[in-house]
């Protein structure tokens, strides 16, 4: 059963500082929060945490940190879409370099590099996707738990 | 042959009398004061889509109309052709290059324009002025509605709010097409999450010379779905395409028939509805798992599933013209089930069974002049994506939310 140990009002969250998400810190989590103005709580798993920030729009942003305090895999799902280049952080110009232009136009986006691996799908209304890096994986755990 | 509304009513007044055993149905009137029935076909067409500097961008599955918009009230118009008919949005965007007309832009209640922002989940966007407009198409007419001009001239630039690092999709080129008339699911863009004051996303701004910051924007100032803008034939929209050949077809000619059930042209008929969930989801089923982020989408150019893992499928090789594409060796066949709720009668299920083909991507579009497929895939991992190719030989009704007609309130697909 998942329990929610904290939740963090934006207000406090505002006053903290860090960088950005995928590949970040768990500090980084915080910006992230800030920028989404949302609210968030954290669920523990084994091997790793989730930190849930969830927007008044009703779209959801899972933020997966591993017990050494790095942001391993994001995922989102929603109404609108978060600002991939806060959520993928210092990942997000591989991404952007990454995208086919043709296939897909606009509906999907899939990279799957040898590291980096990010899948965002959907349409006006209803976003959703998943980003993770391989390298980060906590030991035991699979990307599967990235949703 | 098409028969109004007027008289539709008229019948149902008399079966309903009958049923409450009055026996007296001659007595019923005609009370309504619904508007002559117009002409509701529009043409569609996929083709090597619009010309840019002299040549067809020749783009693949791509389905187009002519939309003639005009400055409101007035017989000033302007007929556009190459707009993409995309069920997976609401609401008219042209591209600025494309439109002659000055159009007057919207308002907001500080008496600043409004921006609106599209955001794709390729991280491209769309970024222009809400504008009004008056819509024609076929015989129907939706007076002055907002549309978004994209990528206009003399406009604050996108805020980073928009652009969120994204990449424009905003010419021409980029789109393939020189507009999107959205006719999907939904009565605006966004509805009452962007009317809300407290965090509104970042699709509407106001924008003040020194640049534009989010805002709320009432639902009647948001982008309309033109179709429920207009005075009839206003609950949903049938789109009607041939099936083609296996290696496909040089161009496709169908229609786009405004209404259901409110003409003779556009009843049900065997046609059977599924509600879509909130998002405009419903769930598919294959090789027995269900995935519930499903839609259709006629502004997808392939049928985007699953992904090479689940499927077996090798991806397209990076370097081919078909990168993002599925390229099996051989042409595979396959069953999914489409399922959602009966709009009418929302604890039953109704399911039905889409056949599909996904061929070598490759070898389809090597040394073809075709434009349209109806056998080419790509990874849409978690989902299915049902695009253009899943319109080939059918009958795919659009039933718009809170819009009501025989098959129930929308929003709800029927095919």
């Amino acid at each position: 059963m998942k329990r929610p140990l904290i939740v963090f009002s934006v207000l406090f969250a505002a006053a903290l500082s860090g960088f950005a998400a995928l590949g970040g810190s768990e500090e980084s989590v915080i910006n992230d929060q800030v920028r989404f103005q949302a609210s968030r709580r954290i669920v523990p798993e084994h091997g790793y945490r989730i930190h849930e920030i969830s927007r008044g729009d009703g779209t959801l942003i899972k933020e997966y940190v591993s017990l050494d305090g790095k942001v391993f895999g994001v995922s989102w799902k929603g109404p609108t879409l978060p600002d991939l280049s806060q959520l993928l952080g210092s990942s997000f110009v591989e991404f952007k370099n990454s995208v086919h232009p043709r296939a897909g136009r606009r509906k999907t986006a899939v990279v799957r590099n040898s590291d980096l691996v990010v899948e965002s799908t959907g349409h006006m209304r209803a976003f959703q996707g998943r980003a993770y890096l391989n390298s980060l994986l906590p030991p035991g755990i699979t990307q599967e738990v990235v949703r | 042959m098409r028969r109004g509304v007027a008289a539709a009513t008229v019948a149902l007044m008399v079966v309903s009398l009958a049923a409450c055993g009055d026996g007296n149905s001659s007595s019923s009137s005609e009370t309504t004061s619904a508007p002559p029935p117009v002409n509701n076909v529009q043409p569609v067409i996929v083709d090597a889509g619009p010309l840019v500097n002299g040549q067809s961008l020749g783009d693949e599955d791509i389905l187009f109309t002519t939309v003639t918009i005009c400055i409101p009230g007035t017989v000033t118009c302007q007929s556009i052709d190459h707009i993409a008919v995309d069920t997976g949005s609401s609401g008219l965007r042209i591209v600025a290059s494309q439109l002659a007309l000055a159009l007057p832009n919207s308002m907001n209640s500080s008496g600043q324009p409004i921006g609106n922002c599209v955001q794709y989940a390729d991280n491209s966007y769309q970024w222009g002025p809400i504008a009004k407009a008056d819509i024609k198409m076929a015989g129907e007419v939706a007076s002055a509605i907002p549309i978004q001009v994209v990528g206009a001239e003399n406009f604050p630039a996108p805020p980073a709010d928009c652009t969120a690092g994204g990449t424009p999709a905003q010419t021409v080129s980029d789109l393939g097409a020189n507009g999107i008339l959205g006719v999907g699911l939904f009565r605006q863009d966004c509805g009452p999450a962007c009317a809300s004051t407290a965090s509104p996303p970042a699709i509407y701004f106001s924008c003040a010379s020194s640049g534009c910051s989010i805002a709320s924007v009432s639902v009647t100032e948001q982008l309309q779905n033109p179709v429920w803008m207009f005075p009839q034939d206003n609950n949903g929209v049938l789109i009607v395409l041939p099936q083609i050949a296996a290696g496909g077809a040089l161009s496709v000619q169908g229609s786009m028939l405004f209404g259901i059930g409110t003409q003779s042209d556009n009843t049900l008929g065997s046609a059977q509805a599924q509600a879509a969930d909130g998002f405009g989801n419903f769930t598919t089923t294959f090789n027995g798992t269900k995935y519930s982020n499903s839609f259709i989408d006629s502004g997808s150019n392939a049928l985007f599933f699953l992904d090479s893992a689940t499927t077996g499928f090798p991806d397209c090789s990076a370097g081919s013209q078909a990168v993002g594409f599925y390229c099996p060796d051989s042409t595979a066949n396959f069953t999914a089930i489409n399922s959602g709720p009966n709009p009418s009668a929302s604890t039953t299920q109704v399911s039905v069974n889409v056949a599909f083909s996904i061929a070598n991507a490759v070898s389809l579009f090597n040394n073809s002049v075709n434009t349209a497929f109806n056998n080419v895939g790509g990874a849409n991992p978690g989902a299915f994506d049902w695009g253009l190719p899943f319109f080939f030989g059918r009958n795919v009704f659009i039933g718009i939310e809170g819009q009501s007609s025989a098959a129930g309130k929308g929003p709800y697909w029927a095919y």
